[in-house]
């Protein structure tokens, strides 16, 4: 029989999104396949949303090799695929003769890796990068920067699908079987069929490898919390500031957004609940308190939300954490097998993706797509553009001058290009995310209403079929009076 | 881009601007442009469809849309130009109000800015409610929108969290429209709501009321499932071993609501840390000259009756700030003394009346209100009970006032 | 014996206490005006409410339209009345005091809309 894909990515985080667009560099009918309702739903979406330098990880790691290449060619790949991106530089701040020693060794980790211009800095220096920290001398990272992983992820697959890959949502995948020499995958969507398969399953990596015959990997969770401030406070940060790192954790540290707010976290604990994303209330003050004593801004009427992630981490008896693994086996023929991956994933998604790649190469034929157009388009936002350019965007669009969402001043036009997105997602999140409506300060207390109608009112929805993120999650029980 | 001179641009239709509008081309300023940004004014008014506004004002008891149309029809009269659909983008500290609508960006300089944008709610990311986040949590406004505006049903069974005046009437209108409402739960040893929707909104319809409790987690990760509720002691933290876990679909509330003052902040106009409006003195004049400001853009009223006045009266300060090319100056100012709150106007000439609006910080009864300047009481006023809910209004004659010297407002028991 | 009484006239919400014999109110205490008496002797007797809702409203610019009651009627009424509005439907243009339900359920009170609403 002929299957129907030559092949299925499991996983539509940044790295899976990542895969799935280098595959399309080639004529392979390529596949996602995806468990919640969304890209970037789970670790890719929820991180610090640092490009790293590469200087955090052991050298010779695959951590470290693919992060630095990563890090190199994020202006070309942000600008290729029209994403935020910011390359602000990042300061990690000590204080006492062992936080030297700590930061002297992580430079020459550094350079080994490969990371750029890295330095130690003195307090003066330090200041005038960063006016509001608290700090005697820094490790300075000039290359380090700051993007939207949900953009990037978003855009890595909608340039896939641009490029001929399919995506299904909800379509967790829950038993594979090989039968000459074709995959078959279940999902509550149906069976999809492939020549290869890749597990890039994140949280779910250990239960998909089970599943292609691979065994033995302990996969841990590994839950941070963050914090998100009020845009009040985005002047006071221009680039991210880290405490000295500890063997195991970057440490709590604060970081800008592209869109102007700062982020405080993450603290880090293993859980055995990867669907778990609460943020208790003691986390949230340790939050505060620890990160205050780096920079001292954090208060509470300039909270907007909370969130929380976990990274995907393999984890020996012993507490070893493993590097990224990335693996073809014998019990798992035509399978790529990725285990682990965690931070750095989102600045290395793309060196892995071509990693993957390479592994196939070893034993299939990969013809080029002469068709690839590596460049795509976002939504317009109307409120970063000057008065003049607004002006134009109207004339061209007049739902550019209707303003749906107050405080983040997006307009009808870019909802409309959001709900009408090119993976076909509908939730409220999606939206939501895509054009930052409800993300402000009134947290969708003006624009939610609207949006929610134009859904329904777009794709023809009742009140009770809107989703908000994940299935099951109704905002609405019905309507007050049945038409 | 259009640019067009004004003598007055009003920012935002609701009961603020409307009565501002209204009785500034009484006063005779005709030259006025109201900017808002739904298709129809009124503000939040059109969402309150209870009744029981209009008793000060009009001596009668309207629904909010009667309230709002009452002054919606009086400036249609008057040909008071009102531009709907249309957001403001930015007012500038030298009055320039450049706006958006799907006819393109607009630019008015003016001679006077009336900033009345309104309030906000308080969300549950400022209160930091900790769990998940699945959805059925909204706040009281927002589920009032989307039952009233948009005809959509938020939930069925339900726990209120504050009580605000916004979540009591709510608990009423999910009652009414078949919802159960389990209870509501307030943080403070006293409600934050009117005495009379506690009677009319909980008691008329058997919803508890239970006070020094309040929500300590939040269960469910698509649609909510569940709370859990906490006593608290006297420093409003949570009781160990007093966690109740009720079972709702969803969870509203009414904790707050928070000047709206993003374009304010804009135009460089001085915020007031307590109330989070603008400093203003006795015209409701901002510290950037010719910007005014009034209704709840300014601080949170309880009732819209003394919106419509506050603005009634910004308009005579508007329309005295044209004629007469200013203000005459407000050097004394007005403080917040032993259980107050907030008091506003910040400043006052000394030579004019002037009416003073403030909260008390805690519940009372039996006290004493008391105006002193230089060690002198101006007036003092008996009241019965004074509530953290109920904003208080005490009217000050000139010739009680000297110029010069500073305000203490103070009550007590 | 003695009563309190929350009164719900106007913003004020006197808290009244009332010494009651024999059903009959023989002082009252707390109220700021004379309502306040009308109020208790009212809850005693009769208490009485006005209450608020929607219609659907078909071709308007809103979906709904808000109505209320042109003058209280019994407390444990309430909910036969809006058993009675549920399945009203108007259609726009409406106008603030038009008459949606006349002498709802014989109670001698009329539903009225409280909002204009022009056509879509």
């Amino acid at each position: 029989m002929e299957p129907q894909f030559d092949v299925l990515v499991i996983g539509g985080g940044v790295v899976g999104c990542a895969i799935a667009r280098e595959l399309t560099r080639t004529r392979w009918k390529v596949g996602l396949l995806e468990k919640n309702l969304d890209v970037a739903y789970e670790a890719s979406g929820r991180n610090s949303a640092v490009l790293h330098g590469g200087f955090a990880y052991d050298p010779g790691t695959l951590k470290a090799k693919l992060c630095v290449e990563g890090n190199a060619e994020f202006d070309q790949v942000a600008e290729e695929l029209d994403v935020p991106f910011k390359r602000t530089g990042k300061v990690l701040v000590g204080n006492t003769p062992e936080d030297m020693a700590s930061l002297r060794r992580t430079l020459e980790t550094g350079r080994i890796n490969g990371a750029r211009n890295l330095e130690i800095i003195d307090k003066e220096r330090l200041h005038q990068l960063v006016p509001s920290v608290v700090g005697e001398f820094a490790l300075w990272s000039p290359t380090s920067g700051i993007m939207d992983p949900f953009l990037y992820t978003v855009a890595l697959a909608e340039n896939a699908v641009q490029n001929g890959a399919r995506f299904f949502f909800d379509a967790e995948v829950t038993a594979i079987r090989r039968e000459d020499g074709i995959y078959h995958l279940t999902t509550k969507q149906g069976e999809f069929t492939s020549r290869w398969v890749i597990n890039s399953a994140g949280l779910g990596c250990g239960k998909i490898s089970d599943m292609l015959g691979i065994h033995g990997y302990s996969i841990r969770g590994s839950k941070g919390d963050y914090i998100i401030l009020d845009k009040r406070v985005g002047p006071l940060l221009p680039m991210p500031v880290y405490p000295v790192p500890s063997n195991t954790h970057m440490g709590i540290h604060v970081t800008p957004t592209v869109d102007g707010n700062v982020t405080v976290g993450p603290n880090a604990e293993y859980v055995d609940d990867f669907d778990y994303y609460g943020v208790p209330a003691t986390s949230i003050e340790s939050l505060a308190e620890s990160a205050n004593t780096l920079w001292p801004c954090i208060r509470r009427e300039d909270y907007i939300r909370n969130y929380s992630g976990i990274l995907s981490k393999w984890v020996d008896a012993d507490g070893t954490i493993h590097d990224f693994t990335i693996e073809m086996r014998p019990e798992a023929p035509n399978a790529v097998n990725l285990i682990g991956i965690e931070s750095p994933g989102l600045t290395a998604a793309l060196p892995i993706a071509r990693y993957v790649i390479n592994l196939i190469r070893q034993k299939a034929d990969l013809p080029e797509n002469p068709d690839f157009n590596p460049r795509r388009k976002g939504i317009v936002r109307f409120a970063e553009q000057s008065d003049e350019v607004k002006a134009q965007l109207i004339a061209q669009d007049p739902n550019y001058g209707e303003l749906v969402c107050r405080c983040e001043k997006v307009t009808r036009a870019e909802l409309l290009q959001a709900i009408h997105n090119p993976l076909g997602v509908h939730t409220m999140v999606a939206v939501k995310y895509r054009t930052r409506c409800m993300m402000g300060r009134c947290q969708g207390g003006y624009c939610q209403m609207r949006m929610a109608q134009m859904i329904e009112e777009e794709l023809g929805l009742q009140p009770t079929d809107v989703l908000y993120n994940r299935p099951g999650s109704h905002p609405f029980t019905g309507r007050v009076r049945e038409q | 881009m259009k640019c067009e001179n004004k003598d007055v641009v009003i920012v935002g239709g609701g009961p603020a601007g409307l009565a501002a509008a209204v009785k500034l081309h009484q006063l005779g300023v005709r030259d006025i442009l109201v900017v808002e940004r739904e298709k129809q004014p009124g503000g939040i008014l059109r969402q309150c469809i209870h009744d029981g506004f209009g008793l000060t004002r009009f001596g009668e008891t309207l629904s909010g849309p009667e309230y709002a149309q009452r002054f919606l029809s009086q400036a249609q009269q008057l040909g008071i130009e009102i531009v709907p659909d249309t957001t403001v983008l930015q007012v500038s500290g030298d009055r320039l109000v450049t706006t958006a609508s799907r006819d393109g960006l607009a630019q008015y300089k003016a001679g006077a800015v009336v900033l009345a944008m309104g309030c906000r709610e308080r969300t549950r990311g400022a209160l930091a409610i900790p769990g998940e986040r699945p959805t059925g949590v909204f706040t009281a406004g927002v589920a009032q929108a989307y039952m009233n505006l948009y005809n959509t049903m938020v939930g069925k069974r339900v726990v209120i969290l504050g009580s605000g005046d916004i979540g009591l009437i709510m608990a009423r209108r999910m009652t009414l429209e078949g919802a159960q409402v389990l209870g509501v739960y307030e943080i403070q040893p006293y409600a934050n709501g009117l005495p009379r929707n506690i009677e009319q909104c909980l008691n008329d319809y058997h919803i508890p009321l239970h006070l020094s409790h309040t929500v300590t987690e939040i269960h469910g990760n698509a649609r909510l499932t569940g709370v859990t509720v906490s006593a608290v002691d006297e420093r409003c933290r949570p009781i160990p071993g007093t966690e109740e876990r009720i079972d709702c679909d969803t969870l509203i509330l009414s904790v707050g609501l928070l000047p709206e003052n993003e374009l304010s902040l804009d135009a460089g106009v001085l915020l007031d840390p307590r109330t989070r409006g603008a400093v203003v003195d006795q015209y409701m004049q901002t510290s950037v000259p010719g910007i005014f400001a009034a209704g709840n853009v300014l601080h949170v009223h309880d009732v819209v009756d003394f919106v419509s006045l506050e603005a009634e009266h910004l308009a005579e300060g508007v329309a005295r700030y044209l004629a007469e090319g200013g203000l005459p100056r407000c050097e004394s100012c007005v403080r917040a003394g032993a259980g107050v709150g907030h008091v506003l106007p910040h400043t006052v000439s000394g030579a004019e009346d002037v009416t003073l609006s403030l909260r008390v910080r805690t519940p009372m009864k039996n006290c004493v209100l008391e105006v002193r300047q230089d060690g002198r009481t101006v007036k003092k006023m008996k009241m019965r009970k004074a509530l953290p809910a109920e904003m208080i209004q005490v009217p000050l004659k000139a010739e009680d006032l000297q110029e010069g010297a500073d305000l203490e407002v103070s009550v007590q028991c | 014996m003695l009563r309190t009484y929350t009164c719900i006239i106007c913003p004020n919400g006197c808290e009244i206490t009332a010494k009651l014999e024999n059903g009959e109110i023989c002082d009252i205490e707390g109220a700021l005006c004379p309502r306040g008496k009308e109020y208790v002797t009212q809850e005693l007797t009769d208490p009485r409410r006005n209450i608020a809702t929607s219609v659907l409203l078909e071709g308007g610019q809103l979906p709904l339209v808000s109505v209320r009651l042109s003058g209280p009627i019994p407390k444990d009424r309430i909910f036969d009345v809006m058993n009675a509005i549920r399945p009203l439907r108007l259609k726009a243009p409406v106008h603030v005091g038009q008459v949606a339900l006349p002498n709802v359920l014989g109670l001698g009170v009329d539903v009225l809309v409280t909002k204009e609403v022009a056509v879509l």
